[in-house]
C-alpha cells in the first residue's frame, strides 16, 4: 500500500487541516475530561491529557503497573522540556495538533474526547501507518530509515520511560546491578522478564 | 586528587616528559617511572583519579538526571562527538568539548577526543589483539606506503610484557595471522553465538569465530578485581577490571614516587636546541590561567593521541625545522588512516526463545581475518583484509510491534527475539594525500592553530567494504538466520576511532618521521608511540600494539640514556 496515501487518508501527515470543534464535542469534553493532577512543564493541559490517554492505552495497568502508575507521562513532559531544542519542541507540538486534527477529521472529536472504541480504532490505524524503527548496531540505526510518525515515536518514548522507571526497572524487569558471573545460556524460565536497562 | 603529585611548580627540570596520559602515555609514564626517571606527565585536561572521579559508575537509569538524556547545551558542547552514537549522560564528562576545541573537516572526518587524565583509555572498547607479520610486512609486499622498520619478532616480547601486566582475556587459536596473547580465561559465548560459530566454521573452511580478546580481567590480576559483567566500563570501572590508564598504569607509576602529573597543561610546542640537536623541553599553556610555562627534560615522549601528537610536532617550528619538528621527509601530517566501520549484516535467530543470558558481558565475538592471508585466500579485488566483531543478543524494538494494550504490555516484559550481527573492520591503506595540516585561520580558545583534516576512504577500502557486506550476509544466511539485513553506513574515517599515521615509523629518514624505536629521526630524544607512529593500519584493533610499542620504546630510551647516546 502507498504509505503516504494511507497517511493522508488517516490525516496523520503534519499540516492536516484543523476543524473547529462542534458544540456537541465541546459539551462532551466538559463532561468527560478531568483536570490534570500534575503541572506540565512543556505540554498545555489538552496536550498533556492526549499524551496521558495515549500512554494509558499502550501500557495500561494489569497485574503490573501501567505507564501512568510510573508517571511516564510526567517524565516525558520533563524530557521534552529539558532536552528538546526549540525546533524539536515546536515539532512535537505540531505533531500532537495534527494527531488531534486527524481524529477530528475522521471521528469528529479530539483524541481525548473520543469514545474508547474510536480511540482504539485511531491507535490501530496509527500502528499500521506510523513507520517502523530500523534496527541499530552500536547505537546507530542501519539502513534507510523511513519517516517515523508521531504515534510510533511517542510509543517508543513511552516504553523507554516505562522501562527506565525505578518501579519497573527494579521490581518488574530482571534487575541485576552487579551480575558477577556472565551466565551465557540459561533457561529463560530461571530468569523471567527481560533485563533491566543499564 | 590527593593521591597524585600535581605540584609541578617546585620543579621545572625532569628526566622525562610524557605528553598525554591515555593508553600509550600511561604506559610510557609507568615504564619510565619504574626505571627510575623523574617523570612529568603533561595532561591537557583535569585529574581523573581511579574510583574517586567516576561519578556515574553506579547509576541505574532512574538515578540519572533525565535518565541519560542530554540537554540542548550538552548537545551543542558535543555537536561533533554526538555523531558517534556513543555520547550519553553516562560518559558525557569524558568526551572533549567540541566548541572549545574546534577542527575543520575538509572532507567529513569524526575526531573523537578525551581531554582528561586517562584520555580515551576511559572510553575505548578494550578489544586487544596482536598484530602479525602479515601486517608488518604488508607495505613492503604490496608496495603501498613504506616498509615498517620492525617485524613481529621485534615486538613479540613486548606484547608478552604488556599483556602479563594489563591482563587480556581470550581464547588461543594458534592462527598465524592473529597471534595468541598470554591470555586470562576467555569470556563465554552465548548459545546463539555458539550456534553461529558452529555453522560458520563448518561451512567456511579457514574461518573462525571466537570470543573477543578484551582488556577486562576474568580473574583477579595484579591487585585488580575481576570483571563483574556490568558493562559499565566506560563510566569508570570500580574494580579496575577494565583497562584504563587511571586504573592500571598510572597508579604504579605514581607508587614509584617519580611521577608528577600536571593537569590543565596544553602543550604548545617542543623546544629544540640547534646546537645540541635535541629537544630540551616543552612549552605549555595553562588552560585555566593561560600562563605559558617551560619544562625541561632529557627525553620527551609525545603521546597526545595520533592527530594531537602530530599537531604538536607541526607547531614546534624552529630554524632547523621550519615545517615542524622532525619533518625533514615532508611526511609529517600525511598517511592518516582509520578502520572502516559499521559495515556488515544482522538478522534474527529462531529456536532459542527459551534461552537467555544473565549478566552484561562487556565483549562480543571476533572473526579473524581470512582473506589475503595466503595464496589460497588471495582476492583479486583488493589488497589487505578485514576482521569482524559482533554479538548475539535478545533485542528487537518493542515499539515496532503493531499492538498495544494489556496483552501487549505483558508480552514486552519478556525479552525480545534473538538477533545476531557482525560488523567488519577493514584495513585502510596509507595514502599520502590523507592528511592533516595546521589551520591558522581557526584558533582555539587558547589562541593556538587548530587542525584541518582532509582524508577519505578510497577504492581499496570501498572494495573491502563491499566484500565485508557480501561475506557477512552469506555467513548469516548459512547460519540459518532470517530477516537478514546487510548494511554499510559508509562512515567517513574517524568513526572507527583508530586514527593512525601522520608521523610514521620507517627505515629511511627521507620518507618517514620516526625510526624503528619510535625516535624522531633528526631529534633522537623525542619518542612518538601513539597512533601517529603507525606505518600501516592492519585490520586489527591497534591499542595493544600501542602498549607494546611504548614499553619497547621506553626501554630503549632508558638504555640509550644510560649509554649517553641521547
Amino acid at each position: 500500500m502507498d504509505r503516504r496515501k494511507a497517511l493522508q487518508q488517516t490525516g496523520l501527515l503534519a499540516g492536516a487541516s484543523i476543524l473547529m470543534p462542534s458544540m456537541a464535542s465541546l459539551f462532551q469534553s466538559c463532561e468527560t475530561v478531568s483536570r490534570l493532577d500534575w503541572q506540565p512543564l512543556f505540554f498545555n493541559e489538552e496536550e498533556a491529557q492526549t499524551i496521558s490517554t495515549l500512554l494509558n492505552m499502550i501500557l495500561p495497568r494489569t497485574d503490573t503497573p501501567g505507564a501512568l502508575d510510573v508517571k511516564a507521562d510526567i517524565f516525558i513532559d520533563k524530557v521534552i522540556a529539558a532536552t528538546y531544542d526549540e525546533v524539536g519542541q515546536k515539532h512535537i507540538r505540531s505533531e500532537i495538533a495534527s494527531f488531534n486534527a486527524a481524529c477530528k477529521e475522521n471521528y469528529h472529536s479530539t483524541f481525548i474526547e473520543l469514545s474508547e472504541a474510536d480511540r482504539i480504532k485511531v491507535l490501530q490505524q496509527a500502528e499500521a501507518s506510523s513507520g517502523k524503527f530500523n534496527p541499530s548496531v552500536w547505537a546507530i540505526s542501519v539502513g534507510d530509515q523511513e519517516p517515523i510518525e508521531f504515534y510510533r515515536s511517542m510509543k517508543s518514548m513511552a516504553i523507554w520511560a516505562y522501562f527506565t522507571s525505578e518501579e519497573i526497572g527494579e521490581n518488574v524487569l530482571s534487575y541485576d546491578p552487579v551480575p558477577g558471573k556472565y551466565e551465557a545460556c540459561k533457561p529463560l524460565s530461571e530468569i523471567g522478564n527481560r533485563s533491566s536497562f543499564n | 586528587m590527593g593521591n597524585f603529585n600535581i605540584d609541578a611548580k617546585k620543579e621545572i627540570v625532569y628526566d622525562a616528559i610524557v605528553i598525554g596520559s591515555g593508553i600509550s602515555g600511561g604506559w610510557a609514564a609507568k615504564e619510565l617511572c619504574e626505571k627510575g626517571l623523574k617523570t612529568l606527565v603533561l595532561e591537557r585536561g583535569r585529574i581523573v583519579e581511579h574510583f574517586v572521579d567516576y561519578p556515574t559508575m553506579n547509576l541505574d537509569p532512574w538515578d540519572k538526571e533525565l535518565r541519560g538524556g542530554l540537554t540542548p547545551e550538552e548537545k551543542v558542547k558535543h555537536y561533533k562527538n554526538i555523531r558517534s552514537g556513543w555520547v550519553g549522560k553516562d560518559t558525557e564528562h569524558f568526551w572533549a568539548d567540541d566548541t572549545a576545541n574546534p577542527y575543520t573537516e575538509k572532507k567529513p572526518f569524526l575526531w573523537l577526543r578525551g581531554h582528561q587524565m586517562g584520555g580515551k583509555s576511559m572510553l575505548w572498547g578494550r578489544q586487544s589483539y596482536r598484530w602479525s607479520d602479515l601486517d608488518f610486512e604488508a607495505n613492503a609486499k604490496d608496495g603501498n606506503g613504506v616498509d615498517w622498520p620492525i617485524r613481529y619478532k621485534d615486538i613479540e616480547p613486548w606484547y608478552t610484557y604488556v599483556e602479563k601486566f594489563a591482563g587480556i582475556s581470550g581464547e588461543a587459536l594458534n592462527l598465524p595471522q592473529l597471534p595468541d596473547s598470554h591470555f586470562l580465561p576467555p569470556m563465554e559465548l552465548n548459545c546463539v553465538e555458539k550456534h553461529v560459530k558452529g555453522s560458520i566454521e563448518k561451512e567456511f573452511l579457514g574461518r573462525n569465530m571466537t570470543i573477543g580478546r578484551v582488556a577486562n580481567l576474568t580473574q583477579p590480576h595484579n591487585g585488580r578485581g575481576q570483571c563483574q559483567n556490568r558493562n559499565r566500563c566506560n563510566r569508570g570501572c570500580p574494580y579496575g577490571a577494565a583497562f584504563s590508564s587511571n586504573a592500571v598504569t598510572l597508579p604504579p607509576a605514581n607508587a614509584t614516587g617519580n611521577l608528577t602529573i600536571r593537569p590543565y597543561s596544553i602543550v604548545q610546542s617542543l623546544i629544540y636546541d640547534e646546537a645540541k640537536e635535541k629537544v630540551t623541553g616543552v612549552r605549555i599553556i595553562d588552560s585555566e590561567t593561560k600562563e605559558v610555562i617551560e619544562y625541561f627534560s632529557k627525553i620527551v615522549f609525545v603521546n597526545a593521541s595520533a592527530l594531537s601528537t602530530t599537531q604538536i610536532l607541526m607547531n614546534s617550528k624552529s630554524n632547523r625545522f621550519e615545517n615542524g619538528l622532525g619533518n625533514d621527509s615532508g611526511e609529517l601530517g600525511h598517511n592518516l588512516m582509520d578502520h572502516t566501520y559499521r559495515v556488515g549484516a544482522m538478522g534474527k535467530v529462531d529456536g532459542f526463545d527459551d534461552k537467555y543470558y544473565k549478566g552484561r558481558r562487556p565483549n562480543g565475538i571476533y572473526i579473524p581475518r581470512y582473506v589475503n592471508i595466503d595464496e589460497k585466500s588471495k582476492s583479486d579485488k583488493f589488497v589487505r583484509g578485514f576482521g569482524f566483531q559482533g554479538s548475539g543478543f535478545r533485542g528487537g524494538n518493542p515499539a515496532n510491534i503493531e499492538s498495544f494494550g494489556a496483552d501487549y504490555k505483558d508480552s514486552i516484559l519478556k525479552p525480545g527475539p534473538w538477533e545476531f550481527f557482525i560488523t567488519g573492520f577493514a584495513e585502510c591503506l596509507p595514502y599520502h594525500d590523507n592528511q592533516i595540516s595546521l589551520n591558522n585561520d581557526v584558533l582555539d580558545k587558547w589562541g593556538q592553530p587548530t587542525l584541518t583534516i582532509d582524508a577519505e576512504f578510497k577504492a581499496n577500502e570501498k572494495a573491502l567494504n563491499k566484500q565485508i557486506q557480501e561475506d557477512a550476509v552469506e555467513m548469516l544466511e548459512k547460519a540459518g538466520l532470517k530477516d537478514i539485513l546487510g548494511f554499510d553506513k559508509e562512515h567517513p574515517p574517524g568513526y572507527g576511532v583508530h586514527e593512525m599515521g601522520t608521523a610514521r615509523m620507517g627505515r629511511d629518514p627521507k620518507t618517514s618521521v620516526l625510526n624503528g624505536f619510535n625516535q624522531v629521526h633528526a631529534a633522537k630524544n623525542v619518542f612518538v608511540t601513539d597512533g601517529a607512529c603507525m606505518t600501516s593500519s592492519s585490520c586489527v584493533n591497534p591499542s595493544l600494539t600501542y602498549m607494546a610499542i611504548t614499553a619497547r620504546a621506553a626501554n630503549h630510551a632508558v638504555s640509550e640514556l644510560k649509554k649517553l647516546n641521547i
